[in-house]
């Protein structure tokens, strides 16, 4: 009794469990060994295919990739909660000394405040008012509102074109 | 070979000492290092991963496919789909078989779009003529093996890639392709059986 096709290739691919009896019985009959190399070089001739070689590099829409936005590594973000959560401790903690010592301190009343700023407001109103312009040069033609208008458009004009050209690249 | 000196001169946010290190005495970085930059937004890192393996993973495309811009076209596909899950992956598994087996998934996704015959490509025939005889010979009969391969129905191309070159067991190819164990026997030692009748008829 030979051995099967299905035992042979199983026994090749190491997936039989009578290994044992299948090397007994190769070992003594010559055509199911013949017929096991045969297999084994078909094997051999399967895996000697050459590997064929790229003719344009895959990593290339990598390096022109925007990255990943970077993710906060997990000790950081951790950090930052532990002190959110510290500093409300610290607050709870401070409440009853803050509102023991408030009374203690001397606060100037608002009205005396108001009253002070008042004061300095008008001493830089004298100042200012006693500041002598010099004159402004006298412009020998006439400015007419047909000139000012025009002016305006022509700027405008201008810097709509000048935008333009700036962002051209971006428009297309 | 990539040393980290880029990532380090383009990404100072993103400093460590043992980058730091392996840039100044030109280790190259593990493939877990490039995908910790990777993770952290360096596309520039997966590309050196994409450099490392895009061979390979192009290299079973067109063994699954047999026409060389659908090959390079998945393999591409193939990384792209890495590196949107690149969070997903489990840093303690190793890159390659990862990556390789997105390859498959995706050749057989499109297979199963298409379900037509694919042509062969004449690609292994041009520039033959001025090779050295020894060389000529063995370039003919890797011709005729992969001709032999072409020839095989697409699911047998599939569980030769998977038995041969991916050196999966009966069990882990029935749950990848989630077919019977008996039904990735009978299609293996068939396609094997072809093979061998196409390449002794051609011998």
């Amino acid at each position: 009794m030979h051995l099967t096709e299905d035992q042979l290739n199983e026994y090749l691919d190491n997936e039989t469990s009578d290994r044992v009896k299948i090397e007994s019985h190769l070992s003594s009959c010559a055509e199911c060994a013949a017929r096991l190399s045969t297999l084994q070089h078909l094997f051999a001739e399967i895996e000697s295919l050459p590997e064929l070689a790229l003719t344009k590099s895959l990593a290339a829409p990598f390096t022109l990739r925007p990255s990943l936005p970077a993710k906060l590594p997990t000790f950081l973000t951790l950090t930052v909660t532990l002190q959110a959560a510290f500093a409300v401790v610290a607050l709870i903690v401070a409440a009853p000394f803050v509102i023991q010592l408030l009374p203690a301190i001397e606060m100037p009343s608002l009205g005396n405040v108001f009253i002070q700023l008042q004061t300095q407001w008008t001493a830089w109103l004298d100042i200012l008012s006693q500041i002598q312009m010099p004159k402004l040069p006298t412009i020998s033609f006439q400015l007419s509102s047909l000139y000012l208008m025009s002016t305006l458009v022509v700027v405008s004009v201008l810097w709509l074109v000048g935008n333009g050209l700036l962002l051209r690249n971006q428009i297309k | 070979m990539y040393c980290g000196y880029k990532a380090y001169f383009h990404y100072p946010a993103t400093f460590s000492p043992r980058l730091l290190y392996y840039t100044l005495a030109m280790i190259p970085l593990t493939d877990r290092d490039l995908i910790l930059q990777a993770r952290r937004g360096e596309a520039q890192a997966f590309g050196e991963l994409v450099t490392r393996y895009q061979t390979s993973v192009f290299n079973i495309c067109y063994r699954i496919l047999h026409e060389r811009g659908e090959a390079e076209d998945l393999a591409q596909e193939s990384f792209i789909r890495a590196y949107d899950r690149i969070h997903t992956f489990d840093i303690e598994r190793e890159f390659g078989p990862w990556v390789r087996r997105v390859a498959v998934n995706l050749c057989l996704n499109h297979l199963d779009s298409q379900k037509v015959t694919v042509e062969l490509d004449d690609e292994r025939d041009a520039d033959s003529a001025q090779l050295p005889e020894a060389v000529q010979e063995v370039k003919e009969r890797s011709e005729q093996i992969h001709h032999a391969l072409a020839s095989l129905p697409a699911q047998y191309r599939v569980i030769i890639e998977l038995r041969h070159y991916q050196e999966m067991s009966y069990e882990e190819i029935a749950a990848q392709l989630n077919i019977p164990l008996s039904d990735v026997k009978s299609h293996l030692f068939r396609a094997r059986k072809i093979l061998a009748e196409k390449l002794h008829a051609s011998d």
